[in-house]
């Protein structure tokens, strides 16, 4: 199953997905935990941990001096994601490319 | 940070058409203004639901209550500014009227119209006598709808520091949740960035961002703590961000209140202790007396 969850901020999106990510890799489903947010912060309601979650964010940015590219899916995984508990592999999904706001 | 960190992100301004003005202080910094009476130019940002609107709506209304001309700015297409002045939002994106488009294919403001006539024509009368320009909300789900009002407010409020007859307005802006415009600079007016951030983990990194973004910039950087419980909050919100908090603002039902019946702090609350603290952060500012963050 693919899940797009949206809302107001502060509203409670990240937390929501967190815990469905985590249920549903306890249930033993494969989970693919992409936060789209400019303010990647699913790493926290995931589990990962705080400097886990803001070194995730620096590195999508490319403000670390890693690669800040990747042409495959799979290399996105990998260069962009990080191991959460149960299994779940969050990637960053989104980066801020363009101007407008929204 | 990597080298280059001076410019990290370069590549942006293409989708507007245009750079950012050079910056300079703008026409604030021309007038040896008397203590307390320097025009604030503040922008809020931080974590969504952090209460950014709230405190930059009740900070806008109690600056005209102390007899300043204020413009209040809200560059959220989903705007909550409005509601936290005590208005209604407009039904479309009022800077629609003022563009045309370019031969690259963006648009512009139209000819006659600057920044500060802009302003005149476009924006709204708020509570206690603020003018409210607002980039406004998506009237249908076509996100194309706005674009013309979106880039317009750019270049609007980029005209903003050199604008000769607001020399003397305080201006107050209100950012979407995350660090998105800041990066993008869509608060050159200011001279200061409120970052509010409340004793939790998801809005400290956030605002740990904010400050690191904000040192691009030469803007002074202020912490305000939000929906504060005790002093053990702030201790824990100043070792999450490794920032002092300059000013709190509490936890307090009373906002909550006010967002449950669509109204405005200051009206439906204005002796709670959420608007008193609002006042005192305004005082802060005023004698400019709130501990910045640190810049290295």
């Amino acid at each position: 199953m693919k899940i797009a969850v949206a809302g107001k901020g502060g509203s409670g999106k990240t937390t929501v997905s967190g815990t469905i990510a985590r249920e549903l890799a306890r249930a033993g489903h494969s989970v693919l935990a992409l936060d789209a947010d400019t303010n990647p912060m699913l790493g926290i309601s995931l589990g990962v941990g705080p400097e886990e979650t803001y070194r995730m964010l620096a590195v999508r940015q490319g403000t670390d001096a890693m690669p800040e590219h990747e042409h495959t899916v799979e290399g996105m995984i990998e260069a962009f994601g990080t191991d959460a508990p149960d299994g779940v592999r969050l990637v960053i999904a989104l980066r801020e490319a363009h101007v407008d706001p929204g | 940070m990597a080298a280059g960190a001076a410019k990290p992100y370069p590549q942006f301004w293409g989708t507007v058409g245009m750079r950012p003005a050079r910056r300079r202080p703008g026409v604030v910094a021309d007038v040896d203004w008397p203590p307390g009476e320097r025009p604030l130019r503040v922008v809020v940002v931080g974590k969504g639901g952090a209460g950014k609107s709230v405190i930059a709506g009740t900070m806008a209304r109690l600056l005209a209550r102390r007899g300043r001309r204020v413009l209040a700015l809200d560059t959220d297409t989903m705007p909550g500014l409005a509601l936290s002045l005590g208005i209604e939002a407009p039904a479309t994106p009022p800077l629609v009227d003022a563009v045309d488009k370019a031969p690259h294919g963006c648009w512009r403001l139209k000819k006659g119209v600057g920044p500060v006539r802009a302003v005149q024509r476009f924006s709204t009368l708020a509570p206690d006598g603020v003018r409210v320009l607002e980039v406004g909300d998506h009237p249908t789900i076509d996100v194309k709808s706005v674009t013309p009002s979106v880039q317009a407010f750019y270049q609007v409020i980029h005209g903003l520091p050199e604008a000769k007859a607001l020399q003397a307005w305080t201006m107050v802006g209100d950012h979407p949740a995350g660090p998105r415009q800041t990066v993008h600079d869509w608060a050159p007016y200011a001279d200061t960035l409120l970052i509010v951030a409340e004793p939790t983990w998801k809005s400290a990194l956030t605002a740990r961002r904010l400050a690191e973004i904000a040192r691009h910039r030469d803007a002074a950087v202020i912490v305000v703590g939000s929906k504060v419980r005790s002093a053990a909050d702030v201790e824990r919100l100043e070792r999450m961000l490794g920032e002092r908090v300059a000013a709190t603002v509490p936890a307090d039902d009373a906002v909550a209140g006010c967002d449950r019946l669509g109204v405005a702090l200051i009206d439906h609350a204005p002796s709670s202790p959420a608007v008193r603290a609002i006042d005192g952060l305004v005082e802060g500012l005023v004698q400019g007396r709130l501990a910045q963050v640190a810049t290295p």
